[in-house]
């Protein structure tokens, strides 16, 4: 399934966690699915990259872990974003719109 | 702020690391759970659910790692660990450890200790205001060749009016005085100072005000030192302005300076209690050259112009004066100055500990490698399951670290004791030693020492622990003897061998000096004579009769007092210090313009003193009563003065022409025998004795022998001369045995010291050839069991065993040899009666060493074939 789908580009992971989060905390299975369903389908973030990712992106500080109970009672743990964070998700946002524009014109280009 | 934060949450996972790994673990079971239930909502059974969410999930233990590594404390986690399993093998062998720790602690304590004394007294900025740019101007003798002469009133004041490379140029010079009052009197040593003398130096009085120039005409101020006013004055503010009575004159004390300030000393600058202005006046004018002259260099002016300027004005007032033919100037920083005497033998400590920390560290390499060796095995199992030659490095360099890292702590947690052990023990006299003490320049330097030593030892021991764990010995257990030389023994055991020896034979050589200066014929007897110092203020001695009179009453009551032989006066004592000197010259010789001249020691004394102190007459007579005030001017010389003007003939009878009182021509009356006039080490050079009572003064040394304990006279001489008169103190009080140690104490301290280092070196030299060899033998004691049971007679084993001991020690000895004699040439200032390249040193030491080697590897050997050959086959099998 996840062999059909195209690889993450390096270095959008990271925009797609902290855009997932960008709605409300999230534990990781959470994280994942709420990143499929937001790339419709298209995008899925491997566990052996996800959570790597989620302990660089704590490291940083622009999201922080904290402890929760899950609905079955387990201990879970919990990723918010924090507000270094969210000025990370603008600043990745901007740069991935003049990314993908610059891409697009290249595309298109008849030169 | 940002990377602040970062650093924190690495810290907090740190700290926390086993919360940290088991949320991880169980935060990746979850994302299975909930994988699992997914696919259980979208209809497949619970098995195959699981299944396929285990597969799809991949290895839980690789993003795990993967984890680890995102984090950012991967680095500090690796190391952690490394800590910990160098811990571990660590107490698994405590023995090992311990020594290691106790080794290196050894030598990091005694260098630290021995630069704090370095550092305090050579190195420390002088407590001054900018101290690199005050300087001593003293004139130079070129003639003579004498750079460092003290300086006449008219030549600073000329200097004063001329210099442009100073901001100001002062003089000081020691003075004392009897200070009267209180429960008894009291002789204070200080020093005469120009006014502006601590505005140079950049102090001032803690109470109170400086000198001024109005002061500098009058003269009738004092300042106290702190110590002098705790002491006599109870630290009573009201001092100020008050009134004492020095020798008979009134001085207002106007300040005291603080607690703290240590003042300069050089030349002849002792100790210092209180100071007094500098007045010029007609009579100091006359005594020549007799000021210390202390400087602040203009900034931007180097030491260097200001020596050009002060040579070109020098040479100026050669042509202007005849007082200054011959005559020029150094100018020397003052920092140099105050340690001149103390340097050498530092500087030689310093060395000599330099090398000690080098045996400590070798011999924890040796003892790290050893361990390393028996954990062969070991090292090539993890190398073959592919630990990277990095990550064995960096474990065995940990290891090497952590020894070095608990040596150094108990190093540097027993330097303040060390030092103050060391303070209480340096010689008298020793210049700063209130600046020595174990503060943060001592400490950092010293963990930069203990950081390379631990790099170079560390690194040793890892590379060479690694290299000896190829993946052969997995196969093959016990290395060969090849193994054992690739990895390092004989280098470290030469390195043992040349360290111990190069200690050894300094040691040795400052043990023959301290036995060469002990046996030198001193030419006087110091046993059983007491010294005392008088001193009659001028005021109510003033006539040469009065002067006459005291001692001579003084003499009388001391010959009276029980036990006392003989007493004799002398102007300074032997061991005493400088004293005058002068150009001496055969009157006859001197009229026909000849230049057969000297320059002698002159002494004023009575018969009494060379009965006192045994010094022998060897023709002529000694002084009589006829030497009195306006008497003939008459002398005694010693035998090579006697002989160097009348070689073969006798002196007595001939006159000499002295130049001073400005030329007198006394009568030689008798010859005695030399005496070692400043100490052993200056030789015995020649002299003069002018009649004390013929030149009356009012300072005397009292000379007396008794029999008994000297200690125990010392009371009656006080009470001797408080019954004559009561307000005189009696001071500097000792006895002759205690001034010639003292003369000694710092080639003795020398001694003691490297002594230590030299025993210490050459047990950790047994010590680790022995562990080298040890190791090397219990290695090879397959191919001893063999050869044994092949027929070769054990001795012929242990001879060989021996043999290539003895080859690797020669290698060390060479090494060795040639490392001490590079620090004997370096020390020669140090050493008396004995060369740098003292052949019977070198040899002796060398034999012991040797012979240390020697029994380190018999013992081994021994043991070696003792063990019967068949079963060292099957252990080695």
């Amino acid at each position: 399934m996840a062999a059909q789908k195209p690889d993450l580009l390096q270095g959008t992971l990271d925009l797609l966690i902290l855009k997932a989060l960008a709605a409300g905390p999230l534990h990781g299975w959470a994280i994942a699915k709420r990143i499929q369903q937001m790339s419709r389908d298209v995008l899925v973030a491997t566990q052996g990259s996800l959570y790597p990712a989620l302990y660089r992106l704590e490291d940083r500080g622009w999201v922080s872990g904290s402890e929760a109970q899950s609905a079955e009672g387990r201990r879970i743990k919990v990723y918010r974003l924090t507000a270094a964070g969210r000025r990370q998700l603008a600043a990745e946002i901007a740069a991935w719109r003049a990314f993908s524009d610059a891409v697009n014109f290249a595309i298109v280009s008849t030169i | 702020m940002e990377s602040l934060h970062r650093l924190g949450r690495r810290l907090r996972i740190l700290v926390r690391r086993d919360v940290v790994e088991r949320a991880m673990r169980a935060e990746l079971e979850h994302h299975i759970a909930c994988e699992i239930a997914e696919h259980v909502r979208r209809g497949l059974p619970p098995a195959e659910a699981r299944r396929r969410a285990l597969v799809d999930f991949g290895g839980v233990e690789s993003i795990m790692e993967q984890g680890r590594d995102a984090r950012g404390t991967r680095l500090v986690e690796d190391l952690l660990a490394d800590v910990r399993y160098a811990a571990r093998i660590l107490r698994r062998s405590p023995a090992l450890a311990a020594a290691g720790i106790l080794t290196f602690a050894l030598g990091i304590g005694a260098a630290s200790a021995i630069f704090s004394v370095a550092y305090g007294v050579l190195f420390r900025p002088l407590p001054y205001a900018r101290p690199d740019r005050l300087v001593v101007v003293w004139e130079r003798n070129v003639p003579k060749n004498r750079d460092r002469n003290v300086v006449s009133i008219e030549n600073v004041e000329a200097w004063q009016a001329k210099a442009k490379s100073f901001d100001a140029l002062t003089v000081v010079t020691p003075t004392s005085f009897t200070l009267a009052g209180g429960a008894s009197p009291e002789r204070v040593i200080g020093a005469e100072i120009s006014p502006d003398y601590f505005r140079t130096l950049g102090v001032a009085p803690a109470l109170g005000r400086d000198f001024d120039s109005d002061d500098a005409h009058a003269g009738l101020a004092i300042i106290l030192s702190d110590a002098l006013w705790k002491r006599r004055f109870g630290g009573d503010p009201a001092v100020l302005g008050r009134s004492l009575t020095m020798s008979g004159r009134s001085y207002t004390v106007v300040g005291v300076m603080p607690a703290a300030f240590d003042p300069p000393r050089f030349g002849w600058l002792g100790e210092q209690q209180a100071w007094f202005p500098f007045v010029t006046t007609p009579q100091k004018r006359s005594w020549g050259r007799f000021l210390l002259v202390v400087g602040r260099l203009r900034s931007q002016v180097s030491v260097e112009q200001a020596g050009a300027e002060m040579a070109a004005i020098a040479a100026q007032m050669e042509k202007a004066w005849a007082a200054n033919t011959g005559w020029s100037v150094t100018v020397a920083p003052l920092a140099g100055e105050i340690t001149r005497q103390a340097r050498p033998t530092l500087l030689v400590l310093l060395g000599a500990v330099v090398l000690l920390l080098a045996m400590a560290v070798t011999n924890v390499a040796t003892l790290m490698l050893s361990s390393l060796r028996r954990r062969g095995m070991e090292l090539a199992v993890r190398r073959a399951i592919g630990a990277t030659d990095g990550r064995l490095f960096r474990q065995l360099f940990v290891q090497s670290a952590l020894v070095a890292i608990a040596g150094t702590a108990v190093g540097l947690a027993s330097a303040p004791m060390v030092v103050r052990l060391l303070v209480a023990g340096l010689p008298p006299g020793t210049p700063r030693s209130a600046a020595i003490h174990v503060d943060a320049p001592v400490l950092l330097v010293t963990i930069a020492v203990a950081a390379i030593a631990t790099l170079l030892f560390g690194s040793v021991a890892a590379l060479r622990g690694g290299s000896a764990a190829p993946l052969v010995p997995a196969v093959k257990p016990e290395g060969d003897a090849r193994a054992t030389a690739r990895s390092g023994g004989v280098a470290l055991v030469a390195s043992e061998i040349a360290l111990a020896l190069a200690l050894g034979v300094l040691a040795m050589l400052m043990v023959r000096t301290l036995a060469g200066l002990e046996s030198v014929d001193l030419g006087f007897d110091p046993g059983g004579v007491s010294i005392a110092r008088v001193a009659l203020p001028g005021d109510r001695y003033g006539s040469p009769v009065s002067q006459i009179a005291f001692f001579d009453r003084l003499l009388e009551q001391v010959r009276a007092i029980p036990g006392v032989r003989t007493a004799g006066l002398i102007s300074t004592r032997p061991f005493g210090g400088l004293g005058p000197a002068t150009t001496v010259a055969d009157t006859d010789d001197a009229a026909a313009g000849g230049s057969r001249d000297l320059v002698a020691d002159v002494r004023f004394g009575d018969a009494g003193v060379f009965d006192a102190l045994r010094v022998p007459l060897l023709a002529g007579a000694l002084f009589d009563r006829a030497d009195g005030p306006g008497g003939p001017i008459r002398a005694v010389v010693s035998a090579d003065l006697a002989r160097a003007l009348w070689p073969g003939r006798s002196a007595v009878g001939r006159r000499v022409s002295l130049a001073m009182f400005d030329g007198i021509t006394p009568e030689i009356v008798g010859v005695v025998g030399q005496v070692h006039l400043m100490d052993a080490r200056t030789p015995a050079g020649p002299a003069v004795y002018l009649s004390a009572s013929r030149f009356p003064d009012t300072v005397r040394d009292l000379v007396v022998r008794a029999d008994g304990d000297p200690e125990s006279i010392v009371p009656l001489l006080r009470s001797a001369v408080a019954a004559i008169d009561g307000s005189l103190p009696l001071y500097s009080l000792t006895t002759l045995p205690q001034l010639v140690e003292t003369s000694l104490a710092s080639d003795r301290f020398t001694m003691m010291l490297l002594s230590a280092f030299g025993i210490a070196s050459l047990t950790l030299a047994g010590v680790g050839v022995f562990g080298v060899f040890a190791e090397d033998v219990s290695r090879r004691r397959r191919e001893i069991g063999i050869r044994l049971a092949l027929g070769a007679r054990h001795s012929q084993v242990v001879a060989q065993i021996l043999a290539r001991a003895l080859r690797r020690a020669a290698v060390g000895v060479a090494i060795g040899a040639a490392l001490a004699l590079g620090f004997a040439r370096a020390m020669s200032a140090v050493l008396f009666g004995v060369t740098p390249t003292d052949t019977a040193s070198f040899a002796s030491v060398a034999a012991i060493v040797l012979a240390i080697a020697l029994v380190a590897t018999l013992i081994p050997a021994v043991q070696a074939v003792r063990r019967a050959p068949l079963s060292a086959l099957r252990e080695g099998g």
